[in-house]
């Protein structure tokens, strides 16, 4: 049978240099990166240290908890984002804080009192954004309001609340091979993002999902049901990310995780995840945060005050929607 | 003297050919019908005339001169108006707004003269007030009218360009008895007054009843022009299907020429017998939803029962409402003597249902997915396993799509790497790693290559033949007719006739396609 002849070269050749297009964000992450540590370096001798590197990776780790959960609302498509990431992370921090106060024995109920609460959040999101149909921008931001004032009126009731030296401990001193044991952890996260998205069926559904919603469906995938897990896991990251905080700065403030939204929307973008879902992944992200983190530091180093700092975000955001942002003109 | 005049307009997307030779000649003060079967090619007519499609080649004569209808500003300035058959109104603005759009009273040179827009408007609601129906009115917004009231406006608004020339594409379809015969009423009045204007309708009795002369296309050509007075039903369809020598260009085009096609049954021998014997696979009765009413029929294990009609009679409705994806209101349906409920595509395919849809960019390809993300679907489903094993998943997508002679180089290419073809495959291969009890197609090779069909076509009848139960719709009668062991003929989203045998031929199917389908009356 002599079907239409398919030029199977040519398919290799647009698969390879497809391939190369997606690697290129982490790719040009991890250039930059090296180019931001170099450039430090020169400016302020001791920029690159290790000392200085592991702190950075630090915060690094705790912007890219938050981001993994992004990440995955994202990669899900259908505009979907969650602004409300950093309500949760100063809510989790301030009722991790609360729950342990300063003894260690509170550290394992703290974790499961976040874990709900953040669940209970993310499972609103998602209830919203599938049954009821609510763009997720707006119902995340509004969720964010309603978190913000939720703080204020626990503020007004309880103390700020204090980290338990074992979370300080597991945060910012070495455990094991000469790191600290957030590392571990965000290293964990990693691992588990990376078998969630490729060896599993949930995985590959958030991608059919990300790219046509409808064939999806079509194809009997439970596209609600998997909406709102992205949601609920989005939330419960920013919850871990909030006990991990706690642990950094040693007592829990209002609004502390607010500096987080934007950055972890850049992170995933920079990594490679359009806002449009449906491709990229969690390795690129990390990236991303390690990148940010390092320019946020830099911004410091050369005295660009807060106000500075933020703009020079935003428009990051807004250059990398620029090149490689929503859809895949670039790619077409 | 002829009003628009149309010869040898020629227009190809592609390799395909959509129209090869169309000509029309309108005279003034007639009312002229254009007829052809689906994808014969009017509609590619029509759009020539209206400026939304360039011609390749031809001519288009407006009063004797040679015109070039450039876009749709053009054709309405020329005085062309046109009733678009996919509805060209804006939904959130009012009744009188649409209808008056084409010369919008305008205010102070800025704001709309929504009085005045009421008054022109008034005019040509005035002929259809007491057809109309509870909720129309002029300032009603036309996003909340019901599908005929619609269509009304679309109808007043094509009659308020007050063009010389007016072109209506299937303007009835949804209206109700009496909105029709008004409707039949104005364009008489409008005939009257010198107006030259084209009808196409799916109906025979509108068109005997309001035509004066009709031409009929098939295969991109036009093919006969008559005195409607001097025709009858049976002489149209028969220029249609293109067997009556004495109506039709020499018959170039058998059916089997026309697709590719092998066209006999597919064991050659008739198999009413043989199929009742087989098990009843599924049994649908008096199926009622959205788009079709009082639906019933049984399908045994091995058959391959066609779906035929014209575009849109129910028979998608049907498929889609079996697969859970649209709800029905009443009715039964049952797999293998169980009565199941589809709620979901997912609950469908548990109970053992198939489908693929033509409109692959839509319902089918995850776009920008490996070809494996693309199988697997499917049997996620049914396996109820959380973990993808890569390497187990590749021993069960290579085999399915093998089966189909996809052709692809590794699992891992992106699908839209591949041609709309082997796209389709992919898609197929879905359901053949674990297999339905009942496939419905809808007309699964939409816009798909030849030699793809044919292979296509090929596979279902081998499914067939290991006992899969299918349900085949396809606008190409040529398909239905080549590879359908019965046709179930959809009109006005009923079944009108079931044709078994010897008697499915293309004459009967478009007999019955074509003919009065009941309509409700007001």
């Amino acid at each position: 049978m002599s079907a239409a002849p398919q030029t199977s070269a040519s398919g290799t050749g647009q698969f390879a240099q497809s391939a190369a297009v997606a690697k290129r964000p982490l790719v040009i992450a991890l250039g930059l990166i090296a180019l931001l540590l170099f450039t430090g370096e020169q400016l302020s001798p001791g920029f690159a240290s290790l000392d200085q590197i592991l702190r950075l990776l630090i915060v690094a780790a705790l912007l890219g908890i938050v981001a993994a959960g992004q990440n995955l609302v994202i990669l899900g498509g259908r505009e979907g984002i969650d602004l409300s990431v950093g309500g949760i992370v100063s809510l989790s921090a301030i009722i991790a804080g609360n729950v342990m106060a300063g003894e260690n024995g509170g550290i394992v109920p703290a974790i499961l009192a976040c874990l709900l609460a953040g669940s209970f959040f993310g499972l609103l999101n998602g209830i919203g954004v599938t049954l009821l149909r609510i763009p997720p921008l707006v119902m995340t931001l509004g969720m964010l309001g309603v978190l913000q004032g939720l703080l204020v009126v626990i503020r007004q009731g309880i103390p700020s609340g204090r980290a338990a030296p074992a979370l300080s401990e597991f945060v910012s001193q070495p455990v094991f091979l000469g790191l600290p044991g957030i590392i571990w952890l965000w290293l964990g996260i990693g691992l588990l993002m990376a078998f969630l998205l490729r060896r599993t069926v949930f995985g590959y559904r958030i991608y059919a999902i990300g790219s046509n919603e409808h064939a999806a469906y079509m194809a009997g995938v439970p596209v609600r049901l998997i909406r709102i897990a992205l949601f609920v896991l989005s939330s419960m990251f920013a919850a871990v990310a909030g006990i991990c905080l706690l642990g950094y700065s040693g007592s829990s403030f209002a609004n502390v995780g607010e500096q987080y939204m934007l950055p972890s929307i850049i992170a995933v973008v920079f990594g490679g995840t359009p806002l449009s879902g449906g491709k990229g992944g969690y390795t690129g992200t990390m990236a991303g945060a390690v990148l940010l983190v390092v320019l946020q530091s830099i911004l410091t180093t050369i005295n660009i005050d807060e106000s500075g700092r933020q703009i020079v975000f935003g428009a990051t955001l807004l250059l990398l929607m620029l090149f490689y942002g929503r859809g895949a003109r670039m790619r077409g | 003297m002829s009003k628009l005049v149309l010869r040898d307009v020629r227009k190809a997307y592609g390799a395909t050919v959509a129209l090869a030779n169309g000509a029309l000649e309108l005279a003034e003060g007639e009312v002229h019908v254009l007829i052809g079967s689906n994808g014969s090619g009017k509609s590619t007519l029509c759009k020539i005339v209206a400026g939304s499609v360039r011609p390749d080649g031809g001519e288009v004569l407006l009063d004797g001169q040679p015109v070039t209808v450039s876009g749709p500003q053009a054709s309405h300035a020329l005085g062309i108006g046109i009733f678009y058959q996919e509805l060209s109104l804006a939904a959130h603005r009012t009744v009188a707004e649409n209808i008056s759009l084409a010369r919008l009273p305008v205010k102070g040179g800025l704001f709309v003269d929504r009085q005045r827009a009421r008054t022109i408007a008034a005019r040509y609601i005035a002929p259809f007030a007491d057809v109309v129906g509870a909720g129309f009115s002029p300032d009603a917004e036309v996003g909340s009218l019901r599908a005929d009231q619609r269509q009304l406006v679309e109808i007043m608004k094509t009659l308020a360009s007050e063009a010389p020339v007016l072109i209506f594409d299937e303007p009835t379809s949804a209206l109700d008895r009496a909105q029709v015969d008004r409707f039949f009423e104005e364009l008489r009045r409008l005939r009257g007054e010198g107006r030259s204007i084209v009808f196409i309708s799916h109906r025979m009795d509108e068109i005997f009843n309001i035509g004066d002369r009709v031409t009929v296309i098939r295969d991109g050509r036009t093919v006969a022009t008559k005195t409607i007075a001097e025709t009858n039903q049976a002489e149209v369809i028969a220029a249609m299907v293109g067997e009556n020598r004495e109506f039709a260009i020499p018959a170039t085009s058998d059916e089997g020429a026309a697709t590719g096609n092998e066209l006999q049954a597919p064991d050659g021998a008739p198999q009413s017998e043989g199929e009742s014997a087989r098990p009843v696979a599924l049994q649908v009765e008096n199926l009622t939803g959205s788009g079709f009413a009082d639906v019933s029929f049984s399908l045994h294990e091995g058959e391959i029962l066609g779906f035929g009609g014209l575009h849109g009679q129910g028979q998608s409705a049907v498929l889609r409402a079996l697969y859970g994806t649209d709800t029905t209101l009443s009715g039964t349906i049952s797999l293998a003597g169980r009565q199941s409920e589809v709620s979901s595509p997912r609950r469908a395919i548990r109970e053992g249902f198939g489908y693929v849809s033509g409109d692959r960019g839509r319902d089918g390809v995850i776009s920008g997915r490996p070809i494996l993300e693309n199988v697997m679907p499917v049997h996620f489903v049914k396996s109820r396993r959380p973990l993808a094993v890569p390497s187990r998943l590749n021993e069960q997508a290579i085999p399915a799509l093998s089966a189909l002679r996809t052709k692809f180089a590794t699992l891992m290419h992106p699908i839209s790497s591949l041609s709309g073809g082997n796209q389709q495959k992919v898609v197929i291969a879905r359901w053949l790693i674990d297999r339905p009890r009942v496939l419905l197609l809808d007309d699964p090779t939409k816009g798909i290559d030849l030699s793809t069909k044919t292979e296509l076509f090929a596979l279902i009848r081998e499914l067939a033949a290991e006992g899969m139960a299918i349900l085949l719709y396809s606008s190409e009668d040529a398909e239905l007719l080549g590879n359908a062991d019965r046709i179930l003929v959809f009109n006005g989203g009923a079944i009108s006739r079931e044709l078994q045998g010897a008697a499915r031929t293309r004459f009967n199917l478009y007999e019955a396609a074509y003919s009065a389908a009941e309509r409700a009356a007001s």
